[in-house]
This record gives C-alpha cells, sequence and structure tokens, in this order.
C-alpha cells in the first residue's frame, strides 16, 4: 500500500480521471486518490514511514520565473537519469529499492528556495538532495541542507560552495577553474595572446574578471584591455570600439545573453577578428546558437560538462535528445552523473539513512560507468567536498553543435581557429 | 584617434534615433494630453513582440511589420486614451500618474506570463551587416532603424504644422479651454494624440527588433533615455526631444569611449543637469512645437 501511495504522487496527475473496472480497482483509486489529495492538501508530499523498497531523492530546480527554461531541462535529465537506474534494478544492496525523485520549483528565487528546500525534507524522508543550476540559489539551498544533515551534491560553481560544509558535495570544476581554463585556450589560438576582458559591473561579472586578471601572468597571458560595462546596454558599438582600438586578438566576455548577442554582431559588423570566449552559463546551452544562428560558429566557452566527452556521455545524451529535442546541456549533464554518483554511494551505504549516504559520498572513488561522466573521468571527494580531479572542458561551436576542444584528453574536435 | 571619435559618433547617432521615436511620443501625450505616460516603454515592447511573432511564425521582415505594430497600437492608444486616461483628466495629477504607472506594471508582468523572461531575437539578412568606409561601418539595420524614425517624426511635425488636426491638436496643447470654446472636440484632439505616440513607441519596436533581443523588461532600457531627452529638449517640444535624443546618444558614446563602458549614462546625466542649471526650461527655451 505504501508503494502505491508512492506511485499515487508521482503520478498525481494520471489519477485524475481513471478507469476503475472493477470493485478492486475501485479501492484501489480511492486509494490513489486519497492520496493525492492529502498530498494537494499538505503542500509538498508529507508521506512519512517509507517502506524500504523506495529511496528518496529530492530534487530542487527552478521550474517557473526567469530561469525556467535551464530548470525544465534539469527536470527532464533528472528523470532521466532515475529511470536509467531505476531499469538497471535499482539500489542492489537495499534488495532492488528504487529511486523516488520528488521534485520542488524554487521558482528562480533565493527566499522560496529556503522554505522550498526546509518543507522538502521536513515533509519527506529524503536520503540526498541535488540543485539547483544557480550558485546564488544553490548556496542557500546547501545551507538549509547542513542544517537538517542531508547531503547535497550541486553542479554549481561557486567556491564558496566549499568553504565549511560537511554535507555538500560539488563533483565538477570550480569557478576559479574556468578562469585558468579559457586563458589557456586564448594561448591555442595565437602564440602571443592579447586578451581584452570586457564584462558586466556586477557582482557575477567582476569576480569572474577578477579572477582572469590574477591568473593572466602566471599563465603568460597579457590582457590588453580590462574594462567593465553596464548590464542591459542598448548598443555595443562604442565598447567593441574600444576593443579594436585595444589591439587584442582575444576578447572574453563576461555577459549574460543579451549583452552577449550585441557584442557578437557587432564585432561581424566591425569585421573584427578576434576570437570570443563566452565563458560559461548561458553560453553553453542549444538556445544561445539558437538566437544568435549562425554568427555563433567558431565561439568558444567552458563548461563543467558536455555531451560528447565520451561513450556513456553520448549514450545519454541520445536518450535526452529523444526526449526533449536538444542536445543534452552542461548542467543537466552533469545532474545524471550526479545521480549515478548517488546511486553508487547508496549501493555502498546499504541504507537510505542520510548521514550514512554522507559518509558513503565522502569515501567515494569512480572512475567507470555513468557515475564518472566528468571531465577527467574520475571522482573522488576532498574533506572539503570538491572532486579531487575536477576540471572543466573547454568548448566551440561548431556546425550548431557544441563541440569539446580543451584539454587534450576530453577534446573531441580540433579547436578552429578564426 | 579621429576616426575612433568619428566612429564613436556614428553609434551615437543612429541609435539617438531610437531615443528619438520613444522619446517624441512622451513628448507628445505630455503636450497635448498634459500626463506623463510612464508605460511609454512598454508599448515598444509590445511593438518588439509584435514583429517577433510576425516574423517567426509568418516570416514577415520586421521592417514590414511596422504596417502592422503602428497601427495596433495606434489603437491601443485611441482605447488607453477613452477609457482610461479621460476619466483621471482633472485638476489633480496623482490619478494619472498611478493610471500610467499601473498600465507599465500590468503590461510589464502580463508580459511575463504570457511570453517568459526569455530573450527572442529575430534574425533578418541585414542584421549582422555593416558598410563600410575606410575604417569606419555603419550597421544596415541601425541606419535603417535610423533613416526610418527620421522620416516618421518628419512626418508628425508635417501633421502638426500643416493638418487641420495638426492644428487642433497644437491648440489643444496651448489652452485646452479656449480650443473647446473655439469648437474644437478635445477628447477625439486628444485620442489621436495618445494614439500617434504609441504608434511611434511601435515603430521603434519593430526598427529595435532587427537588432535587438526582445524581452518583457525592455521598454525599461529605453524609457528612462526618453524621459530624460523628454526633460532635455523642453517638455513637450517635438523638435526639441529629437535633438535632445540624438545629442544624448552621442554623448554616452563619447562616454563609453572615452570615460568607461559603465560611464556612459553619467556623461548623459552630466549634460542634463548643466543643461537644467544653465537653461531650466530646457534646450526647447520653454515652448511648446
Amino acid at each position: 500500500m505504501t508503494r502505491q501511495r508512492h506511485k499515487s504522487v508521482r503520478d498525481r496527475e494520471c489519477v485524475s480521471n481513471p478507469l476503475p473496472s472493477s470493485q478492486h480497482s475501485r479501492r484501489k483509486f480511492l486509494i490513489k486518490a486519497g492520496g493525492a489529495l492529502a498530498a494537494g492538501a499538505f503542500g509538498a508530499v508529507p508521506l512519512r514511514g517509507y517502506a524500504a523498497d523506495v529511496v528518496n531523492i529530492g530534487g530542487l530546480y527552478p521550474t517557473t520565473g526567469s530561469m525556467a527554461q535551464i530548470g525544465t531541462g534539469c527536470v527532464a535529465a533528472a528523470k532521466l537519469a532515475v529511470d536509467m537506474i531505476n531499469e538497471a534494478g535499482g539500489i542492489k544492496s537495499l534488495g532492488g529499492a528504487k529511486l523516488n525523485l520528488i521534485i520542488s520549483d524554487v521558482q528562480s528565487d533565493t527566499t522560496v528556495t529556503r522554505t522550498e528546500t526546509d518543507r522538502l525534507i521536513t515533509g519527506n524522508k529524503l536520503s540526498a538532495i541535488h540543485g539547483c543550476f544557480a550558485s546564488a540559489l544553490t548556496l542557500i539551498a546547501s545551507e538549509v541542507c547542513e542544517r537538517a544533515k542531508v547531503p547535497i551534491i550541486t553542479g554549481s560553481s561557486s567556491d564558496q560552495l566549499n568553504k565549511g560544509r560537511k554535507f555538500t558535495f560539488t563533483p565538477f570544476a570550480r569557478a576559479s577553474q574556468f578562469a585558468r581554463a579559457q586563458l589557456q585556450m586564448a594561448k591555442l589560438v595565437s602564440d602571443q595572446p592579447k586578451v581584452a576582458v570586457i564584462f558586466e559591473n556586477t557582482a557575477f561579472g567582476t569576480s569572474t574578471s577578477n579572477g582572469l586578471k590574477e591568473l593572466a601572468p602566471g599563465e603568460g597571458v597579457e590582457i590588453v584591455m580590462f574594462e567593465p560595462y553596464s548590464a542591459g546596454f542598448t548598443d555595443a558599438g562604442p565598447l567593441i570600439n574600444k576593443v579594436k582600438a585595444s589591439g587584442a586578438n582575444a576578447l572574453f566576455s563576461v555577459s549574460y545573453l543579451n549583452d552577449l548577442i550585441l557584442i557578437v554582431r557587432t564585432v561581424k559588423q566591425v569585421g573584427l577578428n578576434v576570437a570570443i570566449n563566452g565563458g560559461s552559463g548561458g553560453f553553453v546551452i542549444p538556445d544561445f546558437y539558437k538566437n544568435v544562428g549562425k554568427l555563433a560558429e567558431g565561439l568558444q566557452g567552458v563548461a563543467h560538462w558536455n555531451h560528447d566527452m565520451s561513450p556513456d556521455c553520448q549514450k545519454v545524451n541520445e536518450a535526452y535528445k529523444k526526449i526533449t529535442g536538444d542536445f543534452l546541456f552542461e548542467y543537466a549533464g552533469g545532474l545524471v552523473a550526479q545521480t549515478f554518483m548517488l546511486a553508487e554511494a547508496l549501493e555502498r551505504a546499504a541504507s537510505a539513512d542520510p548521514q550514512k549516504v554522507r559518509e558513503a559520498l565522502s569515501t567515494l572513488d569512480v572512475s567507470s560507468g555513468y557515475a564518472a561522466m566528468a571531465p577527467g573521468g574520475r571522482v573522488k571527494f576532498e574533506p572539503d567536498g570538491k572532486n579531487a580531479y575536477g576540471r572543466p572542458v573547454g568548448v566551440q561551436w561548431q556546425n550548431g553543435d557544441l563541440a569539446s576542444v580543451f584539454p587534450k584528453e576530453d577534446a573531441r574536435a580540433p579547436l578552429i581557429k578564426s | 584617434m579621429l576616426e575612433t571619435v568619428a566612429q564613436a559618433v556614428i553609434n551615437g547617432l543612429l541609435i539617438g534615433g531610437i531615443y528619438a521615436l520613444v522619446s517624441i511620443g512622451v513628448t507628445l501625450i505630455f503636450g497635448v494630453v498634459k500626463i506623463v505616460n510612464f508605460a511609454q516603454g512598454e508599448f515598444v515592447m509590445i511593438g518588439m513582440y509584435i514583429s517577433y511573432f510576425l516574423a517567426t511564425y509568418f516570416g514577415v521582415d520586421p521592417l514590414l511589420s511596422l504596417l502592422v505594430s503602428m497601427p495596433t497600437l495606434f489603437l491601443i492608444g485611441v482605447l488607453v486614451q477613452h477609457f482610461l486616461i479621460r476619466r483621471v483628466l482633472g485638476p489633480n495629477d496623482m490619478p494619472q500618474i498611478f493610471l500610467t504607472f499601473a498600465l507599465s506594471l500590468l503590461l510589464l508582468n502580463l508580459a511575463l506570463l504570457l511570453f517568459t523572461a526569455n530573450y527572442r531575437t529575430v534574425h533578418t539578412s541585414y542584421s549582422d551587416e555593416a558598410l563600410h568606409f575606410g575604417g569606419l561601418y555603419i550597421p544596415e539595420a541601425k541606419l535603417i532603424a535610423f533613416v526610418v524614425a527620421m522620416a516618421l517624426s518628419g512626418a508628425l511635425w508635417a501633421f502638426l504644422h500643416t493638418t487641420d488636426l495638426g492644428k487642433a491638436m497644437r491648440a489643444a496643447a496651448q489652452n485646452r479651454d479656449v480650443a473647446t470654446l473655439m469648437g474644437i472636440n478635445s477628447n477625439r484632439v486628444f485620442c489621436v494624440a495618445f494614439g500617434a505616440a504609441l504608434a511611434l513607441a511601435g515603430a521603434a519596436g519593430s526598427l529595435l527588433m532587427p537588432f535587438y533581443s526582445a524581452y518583457p523588461f525592455v521598454g525599461q532600457v529605453f524609457v528612462l533615455m526618453a524621459f530624460v531627452a523628454v526633460v532635455l529638449g523642453t517638455l513637450g517640444n517635438v523638435l526639441g526631444a529629437l535633438v535632445a535624443s540624438v545629442m544624448m546618444g552621442i554623448a554616452e558614446s563619447l562616454g563609453i569611449q572615452f570615460v568607461g563602458a559603465d560611464s556612459g549614462l553619467i556623461v548623459v546625466f552630466a549634460m542634463l543637469l548643466l543643461t537644467l542649471a544653465f537653461k531650466p526650461q530646457g534646450l526647447g527655451g520653454g515652448r511648446m512645437r
């Protein structure tokens, strides 16, 4: 019965119009509908006393609000990963227990993230949580998880997530590593890289660009222009005019989508021959190419995951493409790997208890299978929750697809220079 | 160096044309109806979405969609004036301010609900092209936008000075009571003025679409510049708003070039403060034209 109740929660939409053919199924229907009603009445699925045959995993993603598009993609990937694990027999050390994914919408909002994380944890017996895409949201969710002693695994890149936390695990490259990779990519374009760094004058832009500035001398890259701009400008002309005057042969733009589109178009109009590196985030999702079109060809970026890195990645990418029509983007792809890391930890812990799952994660060391789908191909967490082998992958838009081009070990296509 | 300055002036001039379309609308409504329309930016946004959807689903070039966006917004303007603004015209300004401000918030959030916060772009054959003269370049899409913007401003100027309705509009702007005594139907005049102002906002939206992304907040970017231009060029003065908009575009561009890319607006606002200090009634000298 408990199992049915859980099922009823997962398939809540489906029970609204059932066809009870016999007495037995009518009772089933009443149980299901009752469960659904109770779930609706209490909001976030307050079903206690879970059976050993189900392991609850929480997922916190912004499926409404300004980040909705990426959040929805993440949810699709998270469901795909759970289905893959369940179809392969679930968690064997727990008698083939199935994973049960409970998604909560954090609405691209920090306040909502705090209450939703709290609600998810207190309302369900969770073994672990993953989320939330945006670092600003993940930092808050992670605080709540630390207090509740539930492990959270995330693809967010903020270095702050590795400071003074015991239940937070970050299997992918950190923000500070992204900057170094970008500088190293500039050296592939030219033997004497002269880089112009333009960044929006926000916390995100300033911290990212300062990272670039600090590391540049050590990497032998000369920064010839370092210029903040007001985000949401009406015209990129004057800014690109300045880049042209600086004599740069590479341009790092720390920008959100709208500004970046204007910048890319203006560079083309000016006829300026610079290699543009757009960094991470909105730059490495399918939507970027849809918006920018052919102009995106040859643009470089950095990501913590890419869909062509390994045969396993490509397999998952194909499955995701069948569901959504788009390629599996950075964050969502990393999320599939994270779900397999959790499954691996549950397998080793042989328990659904969050504290034991945390212990298993902290001693995890995988270098094969879907759980090892990360640049570097190995996941082993350090005491601060960082993956000792984590590193970013350099990418480039080629023929409408995002190809891995850096470093050599992860590259699947050569870097196109012009 | 000279080349850099020339390029900065060209960039400023071109974007100034777009600012002009928005600010002329604001100043026209203020001059004739005597209210400040805080929702003007949102009507630019509506114009952009009209062009975006026509281009995406019917393959209509954004410039052609001017023929749809301008009449549509004219009609919206007449309706807004007739059913909303007319009822709050009176000695007290507060209801008018709240009305247009509420309209702005309503349209913005409606757009968020219907179209989501995503950026939407239209790609045309001339979106990424530019004309080159020596070391200088002129982006084609912006050049077209500038030329059409100037033509529309000129048409409005001719309308206000040569047609009976235009003259009636100016008369109502100078003194509403006397104009009514002379047999001018002030509500009709106000409807046309509001409609024309919104049609210009719609035109700005359509002209922006080949080179700028549409999103619910896009109007806010342009309306701030429009308000500065309206004050700089004397409230209610159409020609003043046009000149001020172009000046601001150039000032912003030169500011970005020589002060810093995040300081373009500092130059614009310094210009505003200096003008107000020495010529408190704006460049138009306080006259309404």
